[in-house]
């Protein structure tokens, strides 16, 4: 979960990095408002969860309480890679002797902390790491380590800081380090961080916290940092699986797909287009899903007008191919058969499964006619290309 | 002969009074599997399906020794209960709970490894020796005892492994579900060196997926094994996900995506199979018919 500017910088500025004197504001109004306390000239930014704000506009000065207004006004109207600005962080503007980068991520090849200092900061800093890979300096730290006051002064020196400014940067990387292990972060990051005459400022903050940790972390809640999710990238389609708590994303075609387990989600849209077919959705159905949950999952496929087909398949493990029939059940009573559904169980309760769907056959035939059930002696590949020819003809037809 | 689980394994299930852990306890009993105890705390004196629970790892070493353990407890107890097991010696751990803290997991990688002990998972499906020992919550209908060792990084991709290679005609020595969360306990290499070291085992089917660098890190260690192995990678048609953030992009530079990890591979002179039905065809070549 990615924080916002303002939410980091309050976290670092209790943690006794220095942050520029800044207010978020909602309204051209309070921007003003802010920008007359905190005094002339001020940075205002928006507040958004994507990076690549500063490219994309999203970043200005203002001299005057007329010109805060207007820089406000602007940005809250502006869409940064499709992400509405709600808010913007008025904050004073420091006079920029120098940019660092710093940042304190995990190591995923070496599966440890790692402290990341550049000399050259800013908005090209990835351009950096590519072609001046010797002004990047990095250390790992020992995950039952903290960062120690020598390691801090050695970063700060390679990235060339003189006199008391290794010690003052030193001192702030430790603290960076600090919050990244305090908060169960996945990065702490300052970019740039602005060495200004005698003093140093965090001009910007990311903070992306592991969501599995955040039940360790209630003080967030009371600062009113929940659990978010950004939803205006989302498809309405996606809004609404989101709301029901299921991993789903939107595709360009037209077989609906019902794989279960993320992993097999992922290789089922693979085989369908080897197998020439267009996948309309990607979609994790979870470890043990209920059969109302199934239903709700097949409502999200067979609404979707794009879907001509739908493909499911299910492999019993923790989950029981006998709740994915009766899913299938509830479905079906309620919405009839609008569209083929060609589906595979097996693993874990398949015959129960099997037998739910063929009494029920017996006494609804109707509810059957599009629907075609596979079971373990079928191979995966055999009934994936069965609904890719039965979309072709729905789709032709 | 087989990796981390055979009929010779004492198995611990910690967890085993909660829902799933009871559930599975039954299971992996019904296919044989030696289960000798089980942990869970303020439970100790309880049976459940016959078997004795414990209160403490410690207890259950004194009275069963145990020598491999399984997980159930839930995700934000899961590393206390791999280093409790560690401090009593166990090397064989297997996790199944989803969504472990990652710095939690970070630790525990550091404690494994100066322990020599193989952590596996977490969000890990479990392991299964077929015919010897079903660990973990999978499925036994998809396995048969036979030739080669799978290491996946999605259970329901370990059963299409097993089911592809059962209906081949080649079986499996063990299935290793190497779990589903960002930072596991094992990686690819440690689980092919195990099985290089098998003598069961002629031949090794690893299926990874996008996200994560557990694939190209594998690729690095390629030279070290012996036998052959082959890969499958999920997510080659995936749209492309959403970045990490720069220090994520400086350490990594481009590396998680199904290219990546398929080419990384290949220049370590892994083949890759892009259907399950590929998986017998190269087999063939290298280990001769089913």
């Amino acid at each position: 979960m990615r924080l916002y500017e303002y939410e980091a910088k309050e976290i670092f500025e209790n943690a006794k990095i220095p942050v520029p004197p800044r207010k978020v504001a909602r309204s051209a109004e309070e921007a003003k408002t802010a920008a007359e306390e905190i005094g002339f000239p001020v940075a205002i930014k928006a507040q958004v969860l994507v990076g690549g704000r500063g490219k994309a506009g999203g970043i200005e000065f203002a001299d005057s309480p007329e010109e805060t207004e207007e820089i406000t006004n602007r940005l809250l109207g502006l869409r940064i890679k499709d992400t509405p600005v709600h808010s913007v962080l008025v904050e004073k503007k420091v006079e920029v002797e120098k940019e660092l980068y710093i940042g304190v991520t995990i190591d995923r090849f070496e599966f440890k902390p790692i402290v990341i200092v550049s000399s050259e900061g800013g908005v090209d800093i990835e351009k950096v790491a590519e072609e001046e890979p010797d002004k990047i300096h990095k250390l790992h730290i020992d995950v039952n380590d903290k960062l120690r006051s020598y390691q801090g002064r050695l970063l700060a020196s390679s990235a060339g800081l003189q006199g008391k400014m290794i010690s003052k940067v030193g001192g702030i990387l430790q603290r960076l380090y600090g919050v990244f292990k305090k908060y169960d972060a996945k990065i702490a990051e300052i970019n740039p961080l602005i060495v200004s005459g005698e003093s140093v400022y965090a001009a910007d903050a990311k903070l992306i916290l592991d969501d599995d940790s955040l039940f360790r972390h209630p003080e967030l809640k009371e600062k009113g940092i929940s659990m978010r999710h950004d939803v205006s990238e989302l498809t309405e389609r996606e809004k609404l699986a989101q709301a029901e708590g299921i991993p789903y994303l939107d595709l360009d075609g037209n077989i609906g797909m019902f794989p279960g387990g993320a992993g097999f989600g992922i290789a089922s849209i693979d085989l369908v287009k080897q197998l020439g077919g267009e996948p309309a959705n990607f979609m994790d159905s979870g470890g043990g899903p209920t059969p109302e949950r199934i239903a709700k999952m097949l409502d999200l496929l067979v609404d979707n007008p794009n879907v001509v087909t739908i493909f499911g398949a299910r492999f019993g493990g923790i989950s029981r191919c006998d709740d994915f029939a009766k899913g299938v059940m509830i479905f079906l009573e309620a919405k009839g058969t609008k569209k083929p559904m060609i589906m595979r169980m097996t693993g874990n309760k398949w015959k129960e499964g099997m037998e739910i769907l063929e009494n029920a056959k017996k006494e609804r035939p109707e509810l059957f006619e599009k629907i075609e059930v596979f079971g373990i002696d079928t191979p995966i590949e055999e009934v994936a290309k069965r609904a890719v020819e039965v979309a072709r003809e729905e789709a032709g037809g | 002969m087989a990796i981390i689980v055979d009929d010779k394994s004492r198995v611990l299930v910690q967890g085993i009074t909660g829902g799933a852990g009871k559930f599975h306890t039954k299971n992996m009993i019904e296919y044989g599997t030696n289960i000798v105890g089980g942990v869970t705390p303020g439970k100790g004196g309880q049976e459940v399906e016959g078997v004795p629970v414990y209160d403490t790892v410690h207890g259950c070493v004194m009275g069963e020794n145990p020598d491999v353990s399984v997980v159930f407890v839930p995700a934000r107890f899961a590393a206390d209960a791999v280093m409790e097991c560690l401090d009593e010696g166990l090397k064989r751990i297997i996790l199944v709970p989803e969504r472990i803290p990652i710095h939690d997991m970070l630790e525990v990688r550091h404690k494994a490894g100066k322990a020599g002990a193989t952590v596996v998972g977490g969000n890990s499906p479990g392991v299964v020796s077929p015919g010897k020992a079903n660990v973990g919550i999978m499925p036994p209908i998809a396995f048969s005892e036979g030739r080669v060792g799978t290491v996946a990084r999605s259970g329901a991709i370990t059963y299409y492994l097993a089911d592809t290679l059962t209906h081949s005609g080649y079986g499996e020595t063990t299935c290793v579900g190497l779990g589903g969360d960002p930072i596991l306990g094992s990686n690819f290499e440690d689980i092919l060196r195990l099985f290089d070291n098998d003598p069961e085992t002629e031949a090794m089917v690893m299926a990874g997926e996008i996200g994560g660098l557990y694939e190209e890190i594998a690729s690095q260690h390629m030279s070290e094994i012996k036998k052959p192995v082959i890969a499958f990678i999920a997510g080659l048609y995936a749209p492309p996900g959403k970045r990490m953030g720069h220090a994520g992009a400086i350490v990594e530079k481009g590396m998680g995506t199904a290219e990546s990890k398929v080419k990384a591979l290949s220049d370590a002179g892994v083949p890759i199979a892009k259907k399950f039905s590929d998986i017998p065809k190269l087999l063939e070549e290298r280990i001769g018919k089913a």
